[in-house]
């Protein structure tokens, strides 16, 4: 089951290599919506961890399992966006997240061809989640 | 009108209604007995919300579904999907990209025992005027639609009017094309003539409301309704929308065919809101239905 939250708190946590060492870490996303965006119609800004800001650059997405940079999701138009499930969003970030508490939030969009073309814009000056709805797109979580 | 449904006007449930809580709160089977438990036999889906795995769900979710429907005397009534046209950054889509979305959905819909479809198509700007070549779209699904026994429907949504060019153009394209595989769904709340506060609702973004008579010269149109509300009192009424009008002029003019609830008030994350509000106005539309 999914947290009614945009961000999700099951799914965060450090990742980590082969030989053990922390890379970065990961956080749950989902659409609190009632339709998902085709993998290509899906629009990232960054994910922001106690005020350190990662763009695309930084991010992969684990959407159905499978592993994209933001380039091959904006290609790919014939994957839907699971609903029913978190999306992962893995931060390139050396040493991880410390153990303790950090604020999280994540700027993403879908793109909807049934609402007017000026909605497809990302405003930088307001959080985004998909739906006005959302609750949530900043939360804090605790890194054990 | 679904070809297995008795004639009158019959009640039923969009998915929509409790998205929020779909895999939160609740799964499919639950709003399945909520439904029996109102009598509302009636289903629309999302297609891409509610089929696991869309547009190609597996055959573990199809025997889910189907054993589902029989087991809560479910009637498949409408299938929502969108034909996009801004998939891809920076172009729309062509007519084979918005052709392969509608038959697969076509085909899919009428898999799942649907013979209604909510076609959302693509729009070009505010006032949901959609893409140049909808009617080359549509025209070109149409034999999909014969062979597969489903109808296509625009939802004709506010800010849209009942009387504009948009629904003349619609009209004139069944018109000419002498199907009956194109059609439209009427959303209320283009009859919303109050604000959840009581205040009227005038100008602005949505302009003056339709009015309920608008509806009569295109109930030959219409196969099925969503039955949109925004507030239900605690006696049982829509404060926002003239609901016993408009069902009484369907009522006299004939009109077979489901009225799904759609519920798009505040407090769409409340369990408890939600379910409070879909019941109240089922037991609305049993009371005018008069069932």
């Amino acid at each position: 089951m999914l947290e009614m939250e945009a961000l999700q708190y099951k799914g965060f946590r450090n990742l980590y290599n082969d030989a053990g060492e922390a890379i970065g870490f990961q956080v749950g996303i989902r659409f609190v919506n009632y339709r998902g965006p085709w993998l290509s119609q899906f629009r990232f800004d960054n994910v922001t961890v106690d005020g350190e800001r990662f763009g695309a650059d930084k991010c992969s997405f684990v959407v159905g399992g499978i592993e994209y940079t933001y380039e091959e999701m904006l290609k790919e138009g014939r994957a839907k966006w699971p609903l029913n499930e978190a999306a992962m969003i893995r931060v390139q970030k050396p040493g991880g997240l410390a153990s303790g508490n950090h604020v999280v939030s994540a700027y993403y969009k879908e793109i909807a061809s049934y609402l007017p073309p000026r909605l497809d814009a990302m405003d930088p000056s307001r959080p985004l989640g998909g739906h006005e709805e959302n609750t949530g797109y900043t939360r804090e979580f605790i890194i054990v | 009108m679904a070809k297995t449904q008795k004639p009158g006007i019959h009640r039923g449930v969009s998915t929509y209604c409790w998205y929020p809580l779909l895999n939160v709160n609740m799964d499919l089977e639950d709003s399945f007995q909520i439904m029996q438990d109102m009598g509302a036999s009636g289903l629309e889906i999302l297609a891409d919300g509610i089929i696991e795995g869309y547009p190609y769900p597996s055959n573990a979710w199809l025997d889910k579904w189907f054993g589902l429907i029989e087991k809560y005397g479910i009637v498949p009534v409408e299938y929502g999907h969108w034909v996009e046209s801004r998939v891809y950054p920076g172009r729309e889509c062509s007519l084979e990209e918005s052709l392969e979305q509608l038959i697969r959905d076509i085909k899919l819909a009428n898999f799942l025992g649907f013979h209604c479809m909510r076609t959302k198509l693509g729009v070009i700007d505010e006032t949901l005027t959609p893409v140049k070549n909808w009617r080359e779209i549509i025209k070109a699904a149409l034999p999909y639609a014969e062979k597969y026994d489903v109808v296509m429907l625009p939802e004709i949504h506010a800010p849209t009017k009942l009387k504009s060019q948009m629904i003349d153009d619609y009209c004139q394209f069944i018109d000419q094309e002498k199907t009956t595989h194109f059609g439209f769904n009427i959303d209320f709340g283009v009859f919303q003539d109050k604000n959840v506060d009581g205040t009227p609702r005038r100008g602005g973004f949505f302009g003056e409301p339709s009015q309920p008579e608008d509806i009569v010269p295109l109930l030959p149109y219409v196969h099925c309704c969503h039955a949109k509300y925004y507030n239900m009192s605690e006696d049982f009424e829509e404060t926002t929308i003239p609901y016993r009008q408009v069902i009484q002029l369907m009522q006299d003019h004939g009109w077979n065919g489901y009225l799904l609830s759609e519920y798009e008030g505040p407090k769409k994350t409340d369990l408890y809101h939600c379910m409070t509000q879909v019941h109240r106005h089922q037991l609305m539309l049993k009371n005018i239905l008069g069932e």
